[in-house]
């Protein structure tokens, strides 16, 4: 009988801290992953943090798995924990979009990779909008790209909910929008290649599309005056 | 037969039979709890890759370890954890063996060498490489049984697909 040697719920090595929860690297059953641990804020009372905590990590694997139904990658759920708030997901090997976004920047943009990235990114959301899933935090930083297979994976599912509002749509693209002219203007205008690419995925793109052109007038918050 | 480590030193080893004649009356003991090692059998038509059965051991494991168990025995968890629903009875019906399985995985959490054998001999049929799960799974039975619609086959593979829903059941 053989025994697979190196395995086991290996040592957690700290990868990043946010204000939310800290993600770690690890091992599970032998496969390299990601744990994310949602830590209780010790200013909140013990029993509405414990609630708050969980009811989020929950969300977070709800929308992460319905994403994947919809056909939209996203990390493989490993195992999800009540009583320490974290989440295992599978550790996905390649850089993020931002990362080869900067590096375009600097050393000039590969036309074929950026439309290949763009088209990837406009497909997903139009798949997700039409699934009614929002993502909340649509950035570069939150989309990585498989080493292996060039396939974009989407993570972070912390601010999803599900909605079928074209309001909440619009907004959610909007935040790319903002997020891409600031960090990557050197790209060229990656936004109106990801919008055609949403356009062919999404079949409700063109309410949407209306409401994203009144966001844009705005801003993301709604002002409520009057 | 092979073991693998699943946490804190605590393994499972499992063995896979075809043309297993005797399915009903390891149903049977099983059922009167008279089987002797436990163990658990799964239905292998089910299982298209061993490591949503090692997903659903961690599992397993850890609400074990808070004496959490939502079914009688530690190897009954098992399949039900395997199942991916919250339906006990349907699991265990489901993705464990019935009278006329013919195709299992048996699997035991710190089974020993000789405790191995020991499970070996109970079963009648004939032991194959874990290698063959991919080619004998029926695809068609697992799509419908975990409700994987096409799309998402395109991103993913089938023990992907199994390993989410497995973790996924409680936050649902």
């Amino acid at each position: 009988m053989e025994v697979d040697a190196d395995a086991g719920g290996g040592s957690l090595v700290l990868l990043k801290q946010g204000a939310e929860a800290r993600v770690f690297e690890s091992n599970f059953v032998g496969r390299r992953c990601i744990v994310k641990e949602r830590f209780s804020k010790k200013y909140r009372h013990p029993s509405l943090d414990s609630k708050l905590t969980s009811k989020r990590s929950n969300a977070e694997a709800r929308c992460m798995t319905k994403a994947r139904r919809l056909g939209v990658a996203t990390p493989v759920l490993y195992g999800v924990d009540p009583v320490l708030h974290t989440l295992t997901f599978e550790y996905v090997d390649g850089p993020s979009v931002k990362d080869v976004f900067l590096e375009f920047g600097s050393h000039g943009v590969v036309e074929e990779r950026l439309d290949d990235i763009a088209a990837q990114i406009g497909d997903a959301i139009g798949k997700l909008h039409d699934g009614g899933l929002v993502h909340g935090d649509l950035t570069t930083s939150n989309m990585l790209i498989r080493s292996s297979t060039n396939q974009l994976v989407l993570i972070d599912f912390g601010l999803s909910f599900t909605s079928t509002l074209p309001e909440d749509k619009a907004v959610d693209l909007y935040v790319l929008e903002r997020a891409l002219l600031s960090m990557h203007s050197s790209c060229g205008n990656v936004m109106d290649r990801i919008l055609a690419a949403y356009r062919k995925s999404s079949k409700q793109w063109s309410s949407t599309l209306n409401k994203l052109a009144q966001v844009r007038q705005r801003g993301r918050k709604r002002t409520m005056v009057g | 037969m092979k073991a693998f480590d699943i946490s804190n030193g605590d393994t499972l080893s499992v063995a896979l039979f075809t043309d297993v004649t005797n399915s009903k009356e390891l149903l049977d003991s099983m059922q009167a709890g008279t089987l002797e090692p436990e163990v658990a059998f799964l239905n292998a038509l089910l299982i298209p890759d061993i490591f949503p059965v090692l997903a659903a051991a961690h599992k397993t494991l850890l609400s074990n370890s808070r004496g959490s168990l939502t079914t009688r025995t530690l190897h009954s968890e098992l399949v039900y954890n395997y199942s991916g629903s919250k339906h006990i009875t349907e699991s265990l019906k489901r993705c464990g063996i019935s009278d006329s399985s013919t195709y299992v995985l048996a699997a035991r959490f710190n089974g020993s060498p000789d405790v191995m054998k020991a499970i070996a001999a109970l079963i009648s049929g004939k032991e194959i490489k874990l290698e063959e799960l991919e080619g004998k799974a029926n695809v068609a039975q697992i799509q419908k049984h975990y409700k994987i619609p096409g799309p998402e086959l395109g991103i993913s593979s089938l023990a992907d697909a199994i390993t989410c829903r497995i973790a996924a059941r409680d936050a649902l």
